[in-house]
Formats: C-alpha cells, structure tokens, sequence
C-alpha cells in the first residue's frame, strides 16, 4: 500500500521521520518496500501481508505504530476514528430503503445526499490520492476513494438519479448483464453477488460499480453505499469477470465489519466541508450477520515459552489493548477478545504472535536447540547417490543440472509425456521423460567438441524416476602441448564408465544388442533392466549438431539401487603362483563375446583368477566375416603351484568349449 | 728405476687431461689396466735383481697410489660435469601449461547443497526427499492453507490436474513425515520447486530450496534463531547475525521473515533469506501431535541464493542452463 506519510501524521503525532516509520512499520510485520520523496512529504511503501487486512489503511496502520512507538500520540483525529465518527449526525431526509438477500454480505448500509456540485476535492486531498496511486476524478469519486484510504472501507457512490428506488444486494441470475465503470460489458454467470436497484443489477458487490449509475459533473443527489462482503464470494466473482480493483483487494483480505457506518459519516463530513450547503441523510444500516465475538484463552507462561522471551503481564496487556484487544485474567490464563479488525485472530498462537512481534523479536535470543537427539545425517540411497556423483566427477565427467520443463526433443524417450495444464511457454510445456535431451543441449551449448557429461535427477514417464545419465563425445585425454590426441570417447569408453557405476554399486549387469530409434541400430545395448547405452543416431546426431560418435547411457537409478547386494563378502585368495597364458580366438563375426566369455569360464573351472581381452584382430591372415580375440587368463590354484601341464589341460578343454561355437585357437 | 717417475707423471698428465669419462677411463686402463703402463712396471720386476725388488716394488706401489688417487677423484668430478651437463640439455620451460585433464566439476548447486546437507546433519537433523510432482492436499491442504488463498491460483502454480501438480514448496514434506511419525523429529530436505513465473534475471520457474523443521518438547524461537544462527555462519561466514520480522506464511504461528547481515556482504545491510516460524498447530493437530506437550519450528530459503550472496553470481537463470564458463568457476569448490 502507498500513502503519503503526511496523511499518517494526521492520525498520529510522532517524532520518527519518514524511514524510522517505515522501519518500525516493518519491524511490526509490514515491510517497507519503498520511500519517495514528493516535495515536502515522503510516499511510504508498504507490503500488507494478505491475513492482515487492516493495514490496509492509515487508521490501521496508525494502530500499529501506536503500539511500538512509546512516544506516539494519537491526534484527535484518530481518536474520533477509534469512536466511529459518532460525533458526525446527520438528520436530512430522503433515505434509501435497503434490501440484503444473500448471507454473502454481513452487512450493508448507505446515506443519500443531495445540494451539492460534484465539482473538485482540495488540492491536499488529490494529491495524497496521487500519492497513493490513484487517479483523482471528481469531487464525490475523489472522497470515496480518500476514506478507503483513511479507514479501510471502500465506498461507493451512486447517481441517485440513475437508480431505482431500493437498494439491495443478491446473487445474480445467470444471463444478466452490467457494463461497469470501466466500460466492459459482463454478461453474469449466476451467483455472482451484485448490488441492484430493485431492477437490475447496477454494481458488482464489493469490485466495481456500473456505468450507467456512475456519478458525473451533473450528479446533484448521491445514494453511497458502504458494506461488508464475504472474501472468498468477492474473490470468485472478481476473477471470474477478470477485474481487481482498490476495493475488491481490500475485501478479499478483509475489512472491519464495525468500520461500515464510520465510513459514511466521515464522507459525508468530508463531502460538507466541500460542499457546505450539501443535504446528507443518516445512514440505514443492516446488518444481518454480526460479526462473531471470540474469547481466546492466553497463557502467559506458554507464550513466554514458545516465543524465548520474559514479557511481564503488565507489558503483555498493555501490548495487546493498544492493538484493540479487550484483555480481562491475570495472565493465567488472559481472556482475550480480538477486535472486529482482526479476523486472523483464532487461537492462543495467533495471540502470541502479537505479543512477540509488539515487544520485538529483536529481543529473541539464539539458543541452539534443546531435545531428545534422534539419529541425523544422510544415509541410504541418498548417500549412495552423492558417491556415484563424486564417481563420475573423478572419471572426468562434469555435472549437469538441467530443466525439468521442456518442450519436445528428438532424444525424448518414447511413452506418454505429462506436463502441466497451464504451461508458461512451449518451451516448458512437458516435464522430462529422459535426461539427454538436457545432456545434448549442454554439450552443444558449449562447443559440442569434447564434451563429457552427466546429470542425475528426476525425470516423468509418466511417474516420478530418479535417473542417470551420461554423455560423452571428443578425446578421453585432452591433448597436451606438443602431444598428439588420446583415444575417440566411444561406446566403449562410455560403457567403461557404466561398468565403472555398476561395480561401485556391486551390480553385474548383462549387456544385449537393442534396438532404440535415437540411436545407432549396431552400437546399442539393453543393460540389464537398468538402462540403455549407445551411440547416437547419425541423422539424430545430425539433427543436434554434435558429432555422430556422440555416445549416450541412461538408467533407472531407482531400480539400480534397489538391486545393490546388502552385503560385501572379501573372498580369500591364493598366495600360491599362477599362470599367465593367452590365447587367440578366431571366430565368426556374429558370435557376441559374453558367449565365448562363458564357454572358457566353464571349460576352465575355478582355477581362473581373472579373464581379459587385449586385442580384437580384423584383417590380413583373417578370413573375412571373423576376427581374433586376444584373450589374457590368469590361473591359479588356492592350495599350490599351477604347473605348466596343469595349464595346457586348461587350454585343452577351452579348445572344446570353444568348438560348439565355431571358434577355434589360432 | 728410472723410468717410474717418468710413467708416472705421464699417466698423472694424462689423468689430469681428461675431460670426458671416456677419456678418463681410457687413460685408466692405459696406465692401470690389465696391459698398462703401470701395471706392466710390476711385470718387470721379475726381470730384477732380488736385492732391487723391494724398492723397486715399493716405488711401482706408490705411484700406482698416486695416479689412482688422481683417477678417482677426477672420476668423481668429471661424473658429477657429466650428469650436470646431461640435466641442462633436459631443462624445460615451466611456464607451459600442465597437461590438460578430464576432470568433471561439480555442479554449483550440488556443492551448496552438499555443504547444506554437511551442515544441519551436523545440527542433528535427517535428510529426507519427497517428490517433485506432488498431491495437491501435501502442497497446500496439509500446510494449512485455506481454500482458495491466492498463491493455490493457476498464475502461480504449475497444475497437471485437479490432484496433481509441481511442488512450489520443499515444506510439502512435512504432512508426509508427520502423517507416518511421531516427534521428537529433526527433518530437513534439499529439492526442487516450481512456480509459475516469468523467468528473468532474478525468477526462474524452476528452483531449489532447502526446509527444515523440528518438533520436540518446548520448541521456541529462540531456538529457531539459534538454528538459523548457527546454519548461516557456517554458510556466510562467522561475523553473521540474524534478524527476525513478523510476516505471514500459511504452515507457521508467529511467522517471520529472517535476515542476516555480515560486514562481508553487501555492505552490512539486511539481506532477506527466507521465511520461518513456529509450525502451524492447526498441522500438528491434523497430524495427531498433541500441541500442550510439542511444539516446532521449521525454516526455508532459496538454495541458489546461497552461491548468489556468497559468490555474487547476479542471473538465476545461469544456474540450470550448463554453460561451462560458468560451472567451471566453481572448481574451486565451496566448502
């Protein structure tokens, strides 16, 4: 809320200049978020916080500075607020009948006036208006718009001309039409409350009033309305005509019942000092609905308790019947009434949120907490995740961390994508399936030369997976000066990578040729139930400008650490010597390794130590379709020495393990 | 006789002409080799009258002594010439740059929350996740939120239906703690959230934040304040105070906002981090969590305004666009 500062030092007398208001104001719950200067007055900027509807005023905010400050007066203005302006009676004629027929206004009330010119108001009203924010209009606009201010309650005036001969408020009948202030034409939906005529609808309750009743430069006789709604009914309809106004934020936040005849009389003293021949009727006030009386019981220890604070019961009292409250006990419990401004206020909490804030949570000490210690720290599956990212960074990998939002992208997984039904932008329209789309826009982002990525987070497919995924393109070794290039990252690196993942996790996956339409139709493979690896498609390469050996992995890592063995089990090892032999297995192109790899395990029993290949031979002295496998075993025995005859008759039933598959050694 | 000294001062000659160690040796084995000069001297002694032998070989010795002196000391000093010449033709420039290594860096916003998990773990409290795409009644029913408040609208949260939607706050996690444990409990968690925002300079739609909260016997502010306290100097340095302002969240009573100041940061000024409080008794009581007995606190803050205070990183957007120039500034990492 803006207002100028010295139409606060017309409610209060206080020495403070402009920024210590603001920062008292902030320190009481309303923060300052901006000062101007304007002229010889400052504007104050304040945020009002949306369970405190009262501060959306001078009189409310007046209250609160009234209730830090030890050295603020009230001025006479004030206290005359504080008892409603009953010193302001008016005894012309000529009311308006009123009619309430809906329980979503608690009360409504009016006064009529006439002999006067809607001419201007004063040039120190206008401009606090302008001050304020607000467009200063005509005379009777102006005044209705300066009491919202001063008080809190939007008002509105009717050409009484214009209207009919009652005034009510209801729901209205969908189908009917208003076309307000501002020229739009609504056509209602039913159940929009509205403030009619006894005809038709002429205002929207609480948010904007009609056209066709709007007072002008001609308007010589006014029927003002003041009222009080429910929020959560002005907050629908306001929305669904796609209006916000002064008034409409003011009552979906909320506005002192007790407040409603106050407003008028001030107008209408207001609107006399203008217009003194003015003719002003007293108000007709219904009011259905009277605001309920709540008595809350406060216990001073508690709240010393919960607040970390020693406030004494005189302090306690006084804190809380400057800010309106009817305090009756001893503190043991206090018998608290909220003030009708204080509809926020429903429990003992609520109440010692008031005290702490009045006395000053400056005051609050620190004090590390006091209590039963319960076992703390990260553990489990989120513990495993930090040392697989910990994993990836020392294998060279950096970390990406990327949008979950997005819009489509070759490299999506395939399935049902979801993603919110109000998405800000096409770019944001789907929550991720897969984490390469945001692998491959980082690696080209940045050169798309030598990149090495991988990000773990959640992706959507539909349901919530936490994933992991890899991206790798360029030189494993980056070369030095003076240096030849290391070695093309391709699927090889990268599944060492996921090997080095699985091993981390003491997972043994089985790789599978699989087909997936992102990637290479040969240079792919299924792993186990976790994941995919493979090179990217040519033309999907093509399509994101990186290099086709760009190679890629993602997993379920759910699943992945759902399959971690419980236990480590150290196997004991023979200190006896081994044996190293080697051997070089030529067979047909389309016998994978894993089944060579199993036949010599069989073959050789228990006495193998270790299996590796050092070499896969293609070309001359080979036949075509075939290649040679260079194989490195270790074999050992737990108990003695592994002899030379032992070993050829290891080599001898590899021989004929080997021959179901077509593979003989060289 | 005559002829020793003469051998003799050929060979000290010669030992002393030497530059290299072949050459060295070379004079070595040409007076004291298995043929040399020297060597040879002894040979003759035979040829000798027996009466001579004596001095003869005494003086044969004796200069053997001399000349192999000579040898070995020289030895030494054209080794150590040797090797201090082979090491100047290895000098290199040390200038160059180090050979270039594959070595990932860890993402900005990992190190803030690996330093914030480090933190309150410390602290005694326990990591916890919850998801991303959330239930409706865990973001807002559970948290006290009346129907219709305005931060459940369309324009600030992200909906896939009625039920379902993107968290706009980490605090989703407490009904789903509460509703399966009893206190005392010291919870925090590290995620990602949403809001339906512009994105520009200082919002993005999608972001990090930490919460906290605590449920015991006799929770006070003081201890949120001391928590809050404690949390910040380890991440802004010791000189950190706190602050605390009434403000209003829905899942807290009293509500504050918390600030902190440090002569290192912005010049001393209050810097907003987050909002806080006394956890709502409405969500204890929903919970089962008998309000006379317990009460807690809970906290949250922005997880990217960490590095953005502390580092002076000024555009929120960079921290999810993986640009290199920018990541890599953090491989000295936040500890």
């Amino acid at each position: 809320m803006k207002f100028a500062v010295s139409m606060l030092r017309d409610y209060v007398e206080t020495q403070l200049s402009a920024e210590e208001i603001g920062d008292l104001l902030t320190m009481a719950g309303f923060e300052l978020e901006g000062i101007e200067e304007a002229g010889d007055d400052q504007i104050l900027d304040i945020k009002v916080v949306s369970n405190r509807g009262d501060g959306l005023s001078i009189v409310g905010l007046t209250r609160e500075i009234l209730a830090k400050d030890a050295e603020a007066n009230p001025t006479p203005l004030y206290l005359r607020a504080v008892r409603r302006f009953e010193d302001v009676v008016f005894t012309a004629g000529n009311p308006q009948s009123v009619h309430v027929e809906t329980d979503h206004c608690r009360r409504f009330a009016c006064l009529t006036a006439r002999n006067f010119t809607n001419g201007a108001a004063s040039d120190v009203i206008r401009t606090r208006l302008e001050h304020a924010g607000m467009r200063s209009i005509s005379l009777l606009v102006d005044l209705t718009n300066y009491v919202m201010l001063e008080l809190g309650q939007p008002l509105h005036a009717f050409d009484r001309r214009k209207l009919g001969a009652t005034i009510g408020v209801r729901l209205s009948e969908s189908g009917e039409k208003l076309v307000t202030l501002n020229g739009t034409e609504h056509e209602l939906t039913g159940g929009q409350m509205v403030i009619t005529d006894g005809t038709r609808p002429v205002a929207v309750a609480g948010v904007m009033g009609g056209l066709d009743t709007e007072v002008d430069g001609e308007t010589t006789e006014i029927t003002l309305e003041s009222a009080n709604f429910v929020n959560t009914s002005v907050r629908k309809t306001r929305r669904g005509l796609g209006l916000n106004t002064e008034a409409s934020y003011r009552f979906e936040r909320s506005v002192d019942p007790d407040g409603v005849v106050s407003a008028l009389r001030r107008f209408g003293e207001l609107l006399l000092q203008h217009q003194p021949t003015a003719e002003i009727s007293a108000p007709v006030d219904v009011y259905p609905i009277p605001a309920p009386q709540r008595e809350i019981d406060l216990r001073l220890d508690r709240a010393n308790r919960l607040l970390g604070l020693s406030i004494v019961h005189g302090d306690a009292k006084r804190y809380l019947e400057a800010l309106g409250f009817t305090v009756g006990g001893h503190g043991d419990p206090f018998l608290v009434v909220p003030p009708t401004w204080r509809p926020d206020i429903q429990r003992e909490e609520d109440l010692i949120e008031e005290l702490g804030r009045v006395h000053g949570y400056e005051r609050i000490p620190e004090q590390l907490p006091e209590g039963h210690t319960v076992p703390g720290g990260v553990s489990g599956r989120f513990l495993a995740t930090e040392r697989l990212v910990d994993r990836l960074l020392a294998l060279g990998y950096t970390q990406a961390i990327s949008h979950s939002l997005r819009g489509e992208h070759p490299l999506d997984a395939a399935g049902e994508r979801v993603g919110p039904r109000n998405p800000g932008s096409p770019d944001a329209a789907y929550l991720r399936n897969s984490l390469l789309p945001g692998l491959a826009e980082a690696a080209h982002r940045n050169g798309g030369r030598d990149q090495f990525w991988f990000e773990i987070g959640k992706t959507f497919a539909p349901s919530e997976t936490l994933t992991l995924a890899v991206l790798a393109t360029g030189t494993l070794l980056a070369p030095g000066v003076n240096e030849k290039a290391g070695a093309t990252a391709d699927f090889y690196a990268v599944k060492a990578v996921t090997e080095e993942v699985f091993t981390a996790l003491g997972i043994l996956p089985e790789f599978r040729p699989v087909e997936d339409p992102r990637f290479h139709p040969y240079r792919t493979a299924q792993i186990g139930e976790f994941g995919v690896l493979g090179q990217l498609h040519p033309s999907v390469a093509d399509a994101l400008d990186l290099p086709s050996e760009t190679v890629v992995a993602e997993f379920n890592l759910e699943r992945l650490l759902a399959a971690v063995p419980p236990e480590l089990k150290v196997r004991s090892f023979s200190r006896h010597p081994g044996v190293r032999r080697d051997l070089a297995v030529l067979v047909s192109n389309d016998v994978p390794f894993a089944e060579i790899e199993v036949a010599i395990r069989a073959a050789a029993g228990p006495v193998l130590e270790r299996l590796w290949v050092f070499d896969d031979f293609r070309g001359p002295g080979i036949s075509e379709n075939s290649h040679s496998l260079g194989i490195g075993l270790t074999l050992r025995k737990p108990d003695s020495t592994f002899t030379d005859a032992e070993a050829n008759q290891v080599r001898d039933e590899i021989v004929a393990a080997l021959i179901p598959l077509g593979a003989t050694l060289r | 006789m005559e002829i020793i000294p003469g051998i003799e001062a050929a060979a000290l000659a010669a030992m002393g002409a030497a530059t290299t160690v072949a050459e060295l040796r070379q004079a070595e084995s040409q007076f004291l080799g298995k043929n040399g000069e020297i060597t040879g001297l002894m040979k003759q002694m035979g040829g000798l009258p027996k009466e001579d032998r004596p001095v003869f070989g005494a003086a044969v010795n004796s200069a053997k002594a001399r000349v192999t002196e000579l040898y070995e000391s020289r030895l030494a000093e054209l080794n150590v010439a040797e090797t201090n010449a082979r090491l100047a033709g290895e000098r290199i420039d040390v200038t160059l740059p180090g050979r270039p290594l594959r070595a990932g860096t860890m993402h900005v916003l990992e190190q803030t929350t690996r330093k914030i998990k480090r933190v309150l773990a410390g602290l005694g409290f326990e990591y916890q996740e919850g998801p991303e795409l959330e239930e409706f009644r865990y973001n807002f029913d559970a948290l006290n939120y009346p129907p219709d408040h305005p931060a459940m609208d369309d324009q600030d949260t992200f909906y896939i239906n009625d039920e379902w939607l993107l968290r706009t706050q980490c605090t989703a996690l407490q009904g789903r703690i509460f509703e399966n444990r009893q206190p005392p409990l010291r919870v925090f968690t590290v995620g990602r959230t949403f809001r339906n925002e512009a994105v520009d300079r200082t919002h993005n739609h999608t972001f990090h934040q930490v919460d906290c909260f605590m449920i015991d016997e006799n929770v006070s502010l003081a201890h949120l304040k001391g928590t809050l306290g404690a949390f910040a100097r380890a991440m802004f340095g010791e000189e950190v105070k706190v602050r605390f302002r009434p403000d209003f969240f829905p899942f807290v009573e009293p509500g504050v906002d918390y600030a902190i100041s440090s002569p290192k940061l912005f010049g001393g000024r209050w810097v907003e981090l987050g909002g806080a409080g006394l956890i709502h008794p409405n969500i204890l009581e929903r919970y089962g969590i008998d309000t006379q007995r317990y009460s807690g606190f809970a906290f949250g803050l922005g997880v990217e305004r960490i590095p953005m205070m502390a580092t002076g990183v000024d555009d929120l957007r960079l921290f999810l666009e993986n640009d290199a120039r920018f990541l890599n500034q953090f491989r000295r990492e936040l500890l």
